[in-house]
């Protein structure tokens, strides 16, 4: 029920006394009245710009922040105003849902903004109404599909090649070529080999001069027949060499052999093995003959070659009913010119018209504005009905046309969008990278001049080092500082940097391999291994290692100094490694501080130090 | 071919649009209603100048143009009632609500028929009633009257009741009806008659006071 409508309800109740002399049973007792509040007027200050309702009009929606108690947790007792620090231009929109019952989404807005404001006041976003429902839900559509996107390449990219199977890693290599050499060289093989064969269907047709024995001009395709057999045995090598592949490593092999890609391999290769089974009957080579044509649909498996084809591709999908509409009145059309043409030249001597189907030829010709000229009207009345159709031809072929053009236009800025996105997501994670690195080097640029102070002896080695940090630092860096402080404290770790845990791990891979150690430290000194042997391989194939992952999914929970502690913890365990080897000294195990707090450390005695997927790092127990 | 159509079609299209035009002109020119002043207003009826503006503010806010018209009216009352149909007894609600027959109910009409049912006096609300059950305003209810009254009321009960909403039911609530109110068995129920069965009934004036805290 609106809210406005409210207001009506003492009136409905009042005129329900019409029906108290129908009634012959007693009426309930009507709910008791709460002392009346005084229905004040009440100020909302929103960053500065003051809005002014009625109580009551903000309690139509009891359920919503300004219409429950919890408005009172924003109230200012100076000033004696409802208080938000949002976005006044926004609020506007919320206040007017409390006066008008109807909740609307201004189209300048960003979608994430206004959903955010819609959260924090408490208003599900469902009931925005009619008007602006549809822009709302197409906004919230695209942006969720940008945060897909990304989270897909999110996912392409951390996938580390150990951890799949040899029939995933297959698939990914042809799904995406550039994830490996031998993956980019087989693609550009295939790519070569589909012109080298479509070329040779070509070739093969041009007249090669004269036989010695023959007076005819033959083909180049009969003069060198084993030649150009020889090449199309091998391109159907390589094709089905690399469909079978394709087979084997598919994830679901019956929605690969359903696709699209596979039907037109699986047809370009059919004619030569169809016609090595067939003998060279004469019966049978007519047909055969024609499914040669098929060979030229090797042209289409470039598609996977070329995004611009399959964007042409999808286009052509997604317009089937106004590429149908067209075809479906273009039919009309034909017919309709074709019969009254023919009845038209039925009179003229020598007509070219001899039937409605021949005339089809005429109306199509002069429909599309080709006008070949060997069907041509002779009487006054066909050639009145002639120019009639070939005015209605441009018309009815260019309505349509605009529609699949927007279409592809839409599509093709579409993906164009995502590329651009891919591209500008190197650069800046690159940015958030170094920013990050910036605010670690702060920190120990920081402990370092806290050391100073403690220890004077030190002051002169780092006085290159101190000149940095000795600028005043703000209240709010000082106590960042001080809680990175305490927490090293706690845990009897310290942070470091990047190049020293590197250097710690070298040391540590080659001391564990030598010691003797118990059952709980061997393990993890060969994942320690394996993790920066795993994180130098990462190093050289990827352009993003999988730190950059664990750090960029840090910054989502804006734990940047702790995330960096991440890393250096493991640095500092394995400090600690060589250090007290001797001494049966436990330290304190971290939990991980990403998202998932999926472990604790009693779980395990033996977890390990692990750059897994899932952004998990476990300290082992020592 | 299209173009044949299509110049067939754009021949009749100029005819609709003159047509639109002018009644578009017409609607247009529904002029605003102001009401009265607040102080005249407070004489008339038995609300405080408070209570009115909160009524007012009530009424614009549904109605900007100051006029409800009974297409608006039949809407915001079916809002009350969303089981079943309500919009029969707001027309003869609207009815009673426009004494004056205009075919809109203005503040001063829909003020005045509220003071009357929140704050008149017993005889005025069972006067009001009466008006409110004499559909044709002949000064008589008679039994068809009645019959569109009481099924109107159970309109708005819609479908699903407990028991089970029974044809005859209706019949049966005027028969009832007609055996208290009618005194000298008439077929007829005048306003005197009325009034002095409502008043003899301990319910019906019990549920009289019933809505007077309503604002």
């Amino acid at each position: 029920m609106a809210a406005g409508v409210a207001a009506w309800l003492p009136f409905a109740r009042a005129a329900a006394i019409g029906w108290m002399p129908v009634a012959t049973t007693p009426m309930p007792i009507p709910p008791q009245e709460k002392k009346k509040t005084q229905d004040g007027l009440i100020i909302l200050n929103v960053s500065g710009t003051k809005f002014q309702t009625w109580k009551t009009t903000l309690e139509r929606y009891p359920d919503t922040l300004l219409g429950s108690t919890e408005r009172d947790f924003f109230f200012h007792e100076e000033s004696n105003e409802y208080f938000f620090d949002r976005d006044p231009d926004i609020f506007r929109h919320i206040l007017n849902f409390y006066r008008t019952g109807k909740l609307h989404y201004p189209r300048q807005e960003c979608i994430s903004a206004y959903d955010e404001e819609l959260m924090f006041f408490g208003i599900i976003p469902e009931i925005i109404g009619d008007c602006c429902y549809e822009e709302y839900k197409d906004r919230r559509r695209e942006n969720l599909d940008r945060l897909q996107d990304d989270e897909e390449m999110d996912i392409s990219n951390e996938a580390a090649p150990v951890n799949l199977s040899y029939r995933e890693y297959l698939w990914r290599a042809f799904e995406n070529p550039h994830t490996s050499t031998l993956a980019l060289v087989f693609y550009y093989v295939t790519g070569f080999f589909i012109a080298i064969s479509v070329m040779a269907n070509v070739v093969e047709t041009v007249p090669c001069g004269t036989m010695p024995n023959r007076s005819k001009e033959v083909s180049c395709g009969d003069r060198y027949a084993l030649a150009f057999f020889c090449l199309d045995t091998a391109c159907v090598m390589i094709f089905t060499f690399e469909y079978l592949l394709r087979l084997v490593a598919a994830p679901s092999r019956y929605k690969f052999v359903k696709s699209v890609m596979s039907v037109i391999d699986v047809v370009a290769i059919m004619p030569y093995y169809i016609g090595l089974v067939m003998t060279d009957n004469d019966q049978v080579s007519g047909a055969f003959v024609t499914l040669r044509v098929f060979r030229v649909f090797r042209i289409f498996k470039f598609s996977r070659h070329s995004a611009g084809l399959r964007i042409l591709g999808y286009t052509l999908k997604s317009c089937a009913s106004e590429l149908g509409f067209l075809l479906f009145s273009l039919t009309m059309a034909i017919i309709i010119f074709a019969t009254v043409m023919f009845y038209a030249e039925k009179g003229s001597a020598h007509s070219k018209f001899t039937s409605i189907p021949a005339a089809f030829w005429y109306t199509i010709v002069t429909m599309t504005t080709l006008g070949y000229g060997d069907m041509v009207p002779k009487t006054i009345v066909g050639k009145v009905f002639g120019s009639i159709c070939s005015l209605s031809g441009v018309l009815v072929i260019a309505l349509p046309v605009p529609v699949i053009v927007s279409n592809f236009s839409r599509i093709y800025h579409q993906s164009q969008r995502a590329e651009k996105r891919r591209a500008q997501r190197k650069t800046r994670l690159a940015r958030i990278r170094a920013a990050k690195i910036r605010g670690t080097n702060a920190y120990m640029h920081f402990k370092q001049n806290g050391l100073l102070i403690d220890s004077l002896e030190e002051a002169s080695k780092k006085a290159g080092q101190a000149l940095v940090g000795k600028a005043a630092s703000p209240p709010f860096e000082s106590q960042h500082h001080h809680l990175l402080h305490c927490l090293e404290k706690t845990t009897n770790h310290e942070f470091v940097d990047e190049q020293t845990f590197q250097a710690n791990c070298m040391e540590i891979s080659v001391v564990n391999k030598a010691g003797s150690r118990s059952s709980s430290l061997s393990s993890s000194p060969h994942n320690l291994s394996s993790c920066c042997s795993r994180r130098h391989r990462k190093k050289s194939s990827f352009s993003l290692p999988s730190t950059n992952n664990q750090e960029l999914s840090t910054i989502q929970i804006r734990e940047r100094p702790l995330a960096n502690s991440r890393s250096s913890l493991n640095a500092k365990l394995n400090e600690t490694v060589p250090l007290k080897c001797n001494q049966p000294y436990i330290s304190p195990s971290m939990v991980s501080l990403s998202a998932p707090p999926v472990t604790s450390s009693d779980e395990d005695s033996t977890t390990t130090t692990a750059y897994s997927q899932s952004n998990i790092v476990r300290v082992s127990a020592l | 071919m299209g173009l044949v159509v299509g110049t067939f079609s754009v021949q009749s299209k100029p005819v609709n649009f003159h047509k639109d035009n002018a009644d578009d002109d017409f609607e247009m020119t529904v002029v605003c209603h102001r009401p009265e002043g607040l102080d005249k207003l407070e004489a008339q009826t038995n609300f405080n100048k408070r209570e009115l503006q909160v009524l007012y503010r009530g009424f614009k806010n549904e109605c900007p143009s100051g006029a409800v018209n009974e297409d608006t009216f039949k809407q915001i009352y079916s809002q009350f009632f969303p089981h079943g149909d309500a919009s029969t007894y707001a027309h003869y609600l609207f009815n009673a609500f426009d004494t004056g027959h205009t075919g809109s109910i203005k503040f001063e009409d829909f003020v005045t028929a509220l003071s009357i049912l929140l704050r008149g006096s017993v005889t005025e609300k069972l006067q009001w009633t009466f008006n409110l059950y004499d559909i044709n305003r002949d000064g008589y209810i008679n039994k068809e009257e009645m019959m569109d009254i009481v099924r109107a009321i159970y309109d708005m009960m819609g479908k699903f009741t407990y028991p089970v909403l029974k044809t005859d039911a209706p019949k049966q609530h005027v028969d009832a009806f007609f055996q208290k109110m009618d005194k000298n068995r008439d077929g007829v129920v005048t306003l005197d008659e009325f009034i002095l069965s409502c008043q003899e009934d301990e319910n019906i004036m019990r549920s009289l006071q019933l809505f007077e805290n309503v604002i």
